[in-house]
């Protein structure tokens, strides 16, 4: 688990856009993508779609990642279209599972990353607020990935308190009842008392009182919002129409 | 405050146990990129995810709690790629779970197990896209000359009838796991008096 998920602070991006429209495209990227169609006019359409999330990495400033992207889809693009009706038959099972997974599986999870690690908590708490989602989902929500990276770090501290013990992964099938033991208990031990602290914090700043909460955050549709929006639903129309 | 309703610290707690729970659901997922053990994945995530579930019951013992859970661990899901069609299951196998939770009152043991073995089965969502993949690869397949009897073989590990053992899997997992749940907050929870 990254711990930069939700918790980007480079707000001065050069292409800032609204948190809602990253996961209208992430809806129609899990619709339009999980298809596994490379004829007709899926040929074209998928390559084009696939780009959008090379771009916007691109522009939030994680070239690795996109370019990792980026090749992982064209091989796996290239041997789905072009490879498989010549090869042999367990190398077209094996083979093509691995390249459907990086022409079906692989854009939907960039899209994911892309907005996971490009929005702030607040932007995306008010997004939700924004689309009327209940409060009953919000909070847990904003803890969630305020949690993410506090597990990881609790988890590897009681990994080197193990370690010391032989009690690892390694050795998991040796004793795997102390291993999940020795593990978790601590794990949810130190969880609990932290969502004690978190609670009483968060009662005293005033949450769940039933009031409307204001933000510091400004989030808003512009014109590249509008032309993701419309690409994507042109998109999706044309792969359901034929 | 209202004891029988929701409130901001009850919110807080399904927030941080299901983080707990999508990381179980995490380290079980590993397990599906080989693809027999996809099969087996319902069986580990109910003993996986038995622990953190039980102390999540006894710490917000309210109604809609579950389904809250379900609904954010589908979410989840979807935001790290996966297929919508695991957020209606999350939402229907959360919210069934609470019904018969709240059947028992929230004490009865039978059916928190029961309860827990339906939760489980939410992740058959995450796992339908891989029948829908399945029919249209082996169309594909087919049409770019495979022999009709090696596709039946490789078909046969992703069957029809592999569905219910998919629900089976899950139940046992869940039976399993509630245990295993049960006898570690009896063992360590109670003892350090956090429960």
């Amino acid at each position: 688990m990254k711990p930069e998920l939700l918790l980007s602070v480079d707000s001065k991006q050069s292409f800032w856009i609204d948190p809602r429209t990253k996961l209208y495209m992430l809806v129609i990227f899990s619709i339009v993508m999980i298809d596994g169609k490379t004829d007709g006019i899926s040929f074209w359409l998928k390559p084009i779609l696939a780009l959008i999330p090379f771009f916007l990495l691109l522009s939030g400033r994680r070239k690795k990642i996109a370019i990792i992207y980026l090749i992982v889809f064209i091989v796996s693009w290239t041997v789905n279209v072009f490879l498989v009706p010549y090869m042999g038959l367990i190398g077209t099972i094996i083979i093509s599972l691995l390249a459907q997974f990086g022409t079906r599986w692989f854009p939907s999870a960039m899209m994911g990353y892309y907005l996971l690690s490009t929005t702030k908590v607040s932007e995306f708490v008010l997004a939700m607020q924004r689309m009327h989602i209940p409060e009953a989902f919000i909070i847990p929500f904003s803890v969630m990935f305020r949690f993410f990276p506090t597990i990881s770090e609790e988890a590897g501290s009681i990994g080197n308190a193990m370690r010391m013990r032989g009690i690892t992964g390694k050795n998991f099938f040796k004793n795997p009842q102390a291993v999940l033991e020795y593990r978790i208990v601590p794990l949810m031990m130190s969880v609990v008392t932290i969502g004690n602290d978190l609670s009483a914090a968060a009662l005293t700043r005033g949450l769940g009182n039933g009031k409307k909460r204001t933000s510091i955050c400004k989030i808003g549709f512009h014109w590249k919002d509008f032309a993701l929006m419309i690409i994507v639903t042109a998109a999706l129309l044309v792969f359901l129409l034929f | 405050m209202d004891k029988k309703k929701l409130n901001a610290k009850d919110f807080i707690n399904i927030g941080i146990f299901t983080v707990i729970y999508f990381v179980m659901f995490f380290i079980t997922g590993m397990l599906g990129y080989i693809p027999i053990f996809a099969v087996i994945i319902p069986l580990v995530l109910g003993i996986l995810g038995g622990i953190p579930f039980m102390l999540f019951l006894t710490k917000t013992g309210k109604f809609g709690a579950a389904t809250i859970m379900g609904t954010l661990v589908s979410v989840l899901c979807f935001l790290m790629g996966q297929s919508w069609i695991s957020i209606p299951f999350g939402i229907v196998f959360g919210f069934l779970a609470d019904l018969i939770f709240k059947a028992g009152e929230y004490k009865s043991w039978k059916h928190t197990v029961l309860g827990y073995c339906v939760f489980t089965e939410w992740v058959i969502g995450s796992m339908l896209p891989m029948w829908i993949m399945r029919d249209t690869f082996f169309e594909a397949y087919r049409s770019k000359g495979g022999t009709d009897e090696y596709i039946n073989a490789v078909m046969g590990l992703t069957a029809n009838w592999m569905l219910p053992v998919v629900i089976v899997l899950g139940i046992v997992g869940g039976v399993i796991g509630a245990y295993l749940g049960k006898a570690i907050l009896k063992k360590h929870f109670v003892k350090a008096g956090i429960v």
